[in-house]
């Protein structure tokens, strides 16, 4: 199957095929979590890009992690590309099967294991391995699911917030957080971001968010389209991060649900046209069901 | 032998049976309601294992613009070219592997419409939808009184969702533009936007289905399945089942069989715009089923548009200028009195004549001629010519959007049976200002029929029904 047009869509096909990699055809368990966590459902819900960019924003808020990034990365040249290579790895530890989140997790590890120096602006040491910067990328990602979830994704029942963020701890254990440190509530959660010193927006960080909100690969409509969900993104964070940043808050009306819908349905209809893509979700869809 | 006397016995019977059967059901050889029931099942199609089990499952799969997509993605699915290949086998997979509702769902909106639960409003009903439609399902059912029939369900809550989604024009033309990169997209969206607020309404739709159903009540070739209004409402809709072979099994039939049936579609569509001054904007291959030797049944009137004889008027004049009267400057003044084209254009009426008379390619010479995928798909890319002389001139007048879909819709229909006919002397049959004699055989059937037709109906020959109107004086 074509893509929805071949150049439009071209910079989401590494997603896609992570997508398609990351669900197994045949599984031979439930994986980490299980068709019936509140992780499967926030996961596969189609608000997830908005989530992505939220996330990128608030963790590059950490001066530390961002230069692991800047100074060991090369993503700049195919940001799409290493785009899904975290989707993948998101992917691959939610769906998954139990071995597939394990291995993915190591690979992880090892990388982390060689990412170290000293960041420019602090003049701070840092280690990708570090349990407390792991810490806060996990709490930032969980944060920034929920918290696009609740506005703009499918349903929740009343107790499933707190049940996402303490499922997820497993999330953060298996790249090696303790699982006693990582917040297992929506309180805790709270809390914890709450009490992070040292955040603020170095100018590594509002490089590279500027380059996420508006990445050159992409023209025409499909750029206007990712440039749009990139506000949303920044109207969900709060304010303190907006600020760091220098960002306006978008206007009221570009934040409203059946806007933000309209305009995650659209590069959503594009996604699904790629390869395999709404196989791989049937496949979940049918697993939850069953 | 014995044994070999009693098969042709019973052959016999049943061919006395079956010649039987045929008169009584005249043209449609008559079935059973449990026949045609049985006959019409394309269940296994549908993913009835993702069936959509609450209006949020439906929200998810066809609100935030996933209707509105799909719905131009439909009309994409049928413009032979002019829009990527890829979009349409994109479209055409998404709108396939659309889940239908859960039989609990789809039974709690006929139940919210009817008033009860499909069980006991229907002596039969089937909870599995047959097919799927854009933006609801069509269930087999058998009524109370014994008759066969085809109940669309729409999905619930795709009303709102779909009028929520057209407001956000400025999002919608972004689509289209990544849809379709080299088409004007402005008129596109509009027609879209215009067809699926129409759409929504189930009871304008069964209007129009009866108002062509009157209208070709006992046609030889034509049939529309009567609407049951008692068992429809605003979101259900309950028609006749008509069971008849799709257009992918008409293409597998021999050419003979594709020329009837391709000249019964064309006067059709021409018969209902110059005599019932009605069109049925949706000439889809999803739209027909096939009976043999020309008889075609007409289905979905989501999209239909009625013109007044003075909407016609100037269309009229157009196609008598350009194919009858060989007038150039008639022909320019007539697209310019309809507003296809701007007055006093500084371009030679050649070129007008050149580029604009192709719409009329069909009707120009009195000879056979084979419409080919090819003219099909050049009628497209002449449609949709941004960078024509005349494209500055040129717009579609409100009105005649709809008409659009002849040049985009029906000639890709009737391209890809790549059927032969005179179209001319079939125009002429037609065209109120011509009334020429018929010229094929469904052309005699259907002078019989008109001859046959209760006095008191609108006159589908010579002048339009309201004396005195603009159109009077063609």
């Amino acid at each position: 199957m074509e893509p929805l047009t071949h150049e439009g869509l071209r910079p989401l096909e590494p997603l896609a095929r992570a997508l398609s990699r990351a669900v197994p055809l045949r599984p031979g368990d439930d994986g980490l979590f299980g068709p019936r966590s509140t992780v499967w459902r926030l996961h596969r819900d189609r608000s997830f890009p908005v989530a992505a960019v939220r996330s990128l924003m608030l963790q590059a808020l950490h001066p530390l992690a961002m230069a692991g990034v800047a100074q060991h990365s090369d993503w700049r040249r195919d940001p799409f590309g290493r785009l899904a290579a975290t989707s993948e790895y998101v992917l691959t530890v939610t769906y998954g099967e139990r071995a597939a989140a394990h291995a993915a997790a190591a690979r992880v590890r090892a990388v982390h294991a060689r990412v170290r120096g000293v960041d420019d602006v602090t003049g701070l040491p840092y280690r990708a391995d570090d349990p407390d910067l792991l810490l806060w990328v996990h709490a930032a990602m969980v944060d920034s699911i929920l918290c696009v979830a609740e506005r703009y994704g499918r349903r929740l029942e009343p107790g499933d917030p707190d049940r996402y963020v303490a499922e997820m701890v497993r999330f953060a254990a298996i790249v090696g957080v303790p699982a006693d440190q990582v917040p297992g509530s929506v309180a805790g959660l709270a809390a914890y971001l709450a009490s992070v010193e040292l955040l603020r927006a170095t100018p590594a960080a509002r490089d590279a968010i500027a380059f996420v909100l508006d990445p050159p690969d992409l023209d025409g409509d499909m750029r206007a389209t990712w440039r749009d969900l990139g506000q949303v993104a920044i109207g969900t964070l709060p304010e303190w991060a907006r600020t760091q940043y220098g960002f306006p808050a978008p206007p009221p009306e570009a934040m409203e649900r059946e806007t933000v819908r309209q305009l995650v349905g659209v590069l959503d209809l594009g996604f699904e046209s790629l390869p395999g893509v709404l196989e791989a979700r049937q496949r979940i869809e049918l697993r939850m069901r069953a | 032998m014995r044994a070999g006397v009693v098969p042709s016995t019973r052959t016999a019977r049943i061919a006395v049976l079956a010649r039987l059967l045929l008169r009584i059901g005249g043209r449609y050889a008559s079935r059973s309601p449990q026949l045609v029931f049985a006959s019409v099942d394309r269940r296994r199609e549908l993913r009835h294992d993702l069936a959509l089990r609450s209006a949020e499952e439906v929200a998810e799969e066809l609100g935030a613009m996933k209707g509105a997509v799909m719905k131009l993605g439909q009309m994409a699915s049928y413009l032979d070219e002019g829009v990527p290949e890829t979009f349409r086998a994109t479209m055409a997979r998404l709108q396939r592997d659309a889940p239908p509702m859960s039989p609990d769902l789809a039974a709690s909106v006929v139940t919210a419409e009817l008033g009860g639960q499909p069980e006991r409003i229907f002596a039969r009903w089937d909870p599995l939808p047959f097919a799927a439609a854009s933006i609801g399902q069509v269930h087999r059912a058998i009524t109370r009184d014994g008759r066969a029939v085809a109940v669309k369900v729409q999905y619930p809550g795709v009303a709102q969702s779909i009028e929520s989604d057209l407001r956000n024009v400025a999002l919608l033309r972004r689509v289209a533009g990544m849809a379709f990169p080299v088409l004007d997209t402005r008129s596109l969206v509009e027609e879209v936007g215009e067809r699926l607020r129409e759409e929504v309404d189930y009871r304008l739709e069964a209007q129009h289905q009866e108002l062509f159903a009157d209208y070709y009540e006992d046609h030889p070739m034509i049939r529309i399945p009567r609407v049951l209004p008692d068992l429809s409402t605003g979101r259900v809709l309950t028609s006749e089942l008509v069971s008849g072979a799709g257009f992918e099994e008409l293409l597998g039939w021999d050419q003979r069989e594709r020329d009837l049936a391709a000249e019964t579609i064309h006067r059709f569509v021409f018969r209902s715009l110059y005599r019932l001054h009605a069109f049925n904007g949706d000439p889809h291959p999803g739209n027909y089923l096939f009976h043999g030797r020309g008889r075609v049944t007409f289905l979905d009137y989501g999209l239909t548009k009625r013109f007044t004889p003075q909407d016609l008027s100037p269309l009229e004049d157009a196609a008598r200028y350009i194919a009858v009267e060989r007038d150039g400057e008639g022909f320019r003044a007539a697209l310019e009195r309809a507003g296809f084209l701007q007055p006093g254009a500084p371009v030679a009426t050649e070129v007008v004549v050149d580029h604009l008379g192709a719409f009329y390619g069909t009707a120009l010479r009195d000879a056979p001629l084979t419409i080919t995928p090819e003219y099909a798909s050049a009628l497209v890319r002449r449609f949709f010519d941004t960078r024509s002389p005349l494209a500055p001139y040129t717009s579609i007048p409100r009105t005649y959007v709809v008409l659009q879909r002849i040049n985009l819709g029906l000639y890709g229909v009737v391209g890809r049976l790549n059927a032969t006919a005179n179209w001319r002397r079939i125009a002429e049959e037609i065209w109120p200002f011509v009334c020429g004699p018929p010229s094929t055989a469904i052309g005699e059937a259907e002078a019989r029929w008109l001859a046959r037709r209760l006095p008191g109906r609108p006159d589908p020959r010579g002048a339009p029904a309201s004396p005195g109107g603009a159109a009077t004086d063609l």
